[in-house]
């Protein structure tokens, strides 16, 4: 059996300062202008707002001329959006977020895995999002980037960043209408072909409401699926999830107690929240985040290494699943 | 007349609780034996695989012609009929025996083991396998809300007075417990 080996992360502190340095540093000289210019801009700017208002505040023109004060406004906007336009024109690196992009996030992907392709742009679609029936909420936005996808060894793989939302509109009594959006789910969202096949749809949610005679009560009144609630036999499973399922058989041959225990495993290893689904033969994982993934900050010195590790360790994260799970073991029917 | 009224209540509330009580035993045992429905469906299935299986097999194993005999036996046995819940148990765990046996014997056959028809079949049984620990898992979640209705206060009243027996789990062989896939056993 050909086994998928993970990158350690030794090997990635090897590879990033052997052959993502040079790349590293052009890129972080970039950063370094950008925020010099900046703070150029920033100071000029405030310093030219400062010295306007010593000027008009101390020569007491005030009491002179009456429109004088709509003079001041006027020269204090005219500082403040040259500031912003200079700011925008020589400070600012247009290329900087997507050269970014290429040079440090696709090399790590293919670092991971050569067989992977990275689009910045591209993100895992809102039909497959809504296909995966983990979160029946109406969508109004959605939108997402980072996408990486291709074959972990006999395992096809789809993951991204994705920012799925709905709205309210509440009326108040002065008839002014207010949208509130509310988010269903941001972080990583990860679609793989399941190594078994099935008809029916099984949902692994997170078990919010504990375990006892209420909570199951509670759990089982899930009305707005129509999955029913399919109590699994192993207490670490069930001490962090719940899972409904359309068939209780095929969830059980989906979730083999094998299954189980791995996935009880990468939960404890991440502490996220983790929501997985079996729909189609097709696995969906949406692991939340509070952060913004494979961003570049102005402010982190690019070519330390504590700041790519983290990119390294979420991107492996995700094709880690593969492997955790098992997902290569196909000795059923499908290959 | 006033403690006439109670007691009408108090049977009224009674009679409701008993009849709730005894249709929901009555959900739970159904449940319990739709589960063991599909069991006996995998089962099937299973069988059905056996005599492909024993085909292609035999032209390559010599040694364990008897094992192949005995098996193509049990299955004709199994799909016959006529045999109680117990002895379809039985029997299936003895076919599940021999069954792994000649996966493991399959080891010493590489032409077998690098047969495309083979790969297939044993694909196949894989399957069935998991589907069949699927099905008895599920049973045995069936059956353990019906054994707890049978035995947990108010509901064992209502199963004592209607006579609700509890059924007995599927005890899940050490196989299944590590679940193995057969696959180590063949070593690739």
């Amino acid at each position: 059996m050909i086994h998928f080996f993970m990158k350690t992360l030794q090997e990635f502190e090897n590879f990033f300062n052997q052959d993502m340095m040079p790349d590293m540093e052009a890129l972080d000289a970039r950063r370094k202008t950008v925020v010099k210019r900046g703070t150029t801009i920033v100071l000029v700017t405030l310093v030219g707002l400062l010295l306007t208002s010593v000027v008009y505040f101390s020569l007491d023109i005030s009491k002179q001329d009456n429109n004088s004060f709509f003079y001041y406004i006027i020269i204090m906007a005219v500082i403040l959006i040259t500031g912003i336009i200079f700011g925008g024109t020589w400070a600012r690196d247009k290329t900087f977020y997507y050269d970014f992009k290429q040079q440090v996030i696709e090399p790590i992907v293919k670092f991971v895995s050569p067989d992977l392709t990275y689009e910045p742009k591209n993100f895992v679609g809102s039909d497959s999002f809504q296909r995966s029936r983990i979160f029946l909420n109406r969508v109004d936005r959605y939108s997402g980037d980072d996408m990486v996808h291709g074959k972990v060894d006999k395992t096809q793989i789809w993951f991204s960043e994705i920012k799925a939302e709905y709205k309210t509109r509440t009326t108040d009594n002065k008839g002014r209408t207010k949208t509130t959006w509310h988010t269903i789910f941001r972080g990583l969202f990860f679609i793989a072909d399941f190594n078994k096949n099935f008809q029916t749809s099984t949902v692994v949610l997170p078990n919010r409401l504990g375990r006892g005679f209420l909570a199951d009560f509670f759990k089982k009144m899930n009305l707005s699926r129509r999955e029913k609630l399919v109590k699994l036999e192993d207490p670490d499973f069930n001490k962090h999830f719940v899972v409904y399922g359309e068939d209780q058989i095929e969830a059980r041959y989906v979730l083999s107690t094998s299954l189980m225990k791995r996935i009880t495993d990468f939960k404890e290893k991440h502490p996220n929240h983790l929501y997985i689904s079996f729909v189609n033969s097709f696995l969906y994982i949406a692991i939340a985040y509070q952060k913004d993934l494979f961003e570049p900050s102005y402010f982190k010195k690019l070519t330390r290494f504590s700041l790519v590790q983290e990119y390294f360790e979420d991107i492996q994260l995700a094709v880690s699943i593969v492997e955790e799970l098992n997902l290569n073991n196909r000795i059923w029917t499908k290959q | 007349m006033e403690g006439f009224t109670t007691l009408l209540i108090v049977l009224g509330v009674f009679i409701l609780f008993a009849i709730l009580g005894y249709n929901r035993l009555v959900r739970l045992r159904n449940m319990a034996e739709k589960a063991f429905a599909s069991i006996d469906a995998m089962a099937k299935k299973r069988y059905d695989l056996i005599p492909n299986l024993v085909a292609t097999v035999q032209k390559y194993m010599e040694h364990e012609r008897a094992t192949l005999t005995e098996i193509t036996e049990m299955r004709a046995k199994a799909v016959s009929g006529n045999l109680s819940d117990n002895e379809k148990v039985d029997l299936d765990n003895k076919i599940s025996r021999a069954m792994g046996g000649i996966m493991v014997a399959v080891e010493n056959y590489p032409d077998l083991k690098a047969n495309q028809n083979f790969m297939q079949l044993q694909g196949s049984l894989n399957e069935v396998e998991e589907q069949l620990s699927a099905a008895r898992r599920a049973y045995n979640a069936a059956v353990t809300d019906y054994n707890n209705a049978c035995q947990m206060f108010p509901s064992n009243v209502f199963a004592i007075v209607f006579g609700f027996k509890t059924k007995r789990l599927f005890e899940v062989s050490e196989k299944e417990r590590q679940n193995v896939d057969v696959k180590s056993l063949f070593g690739s």
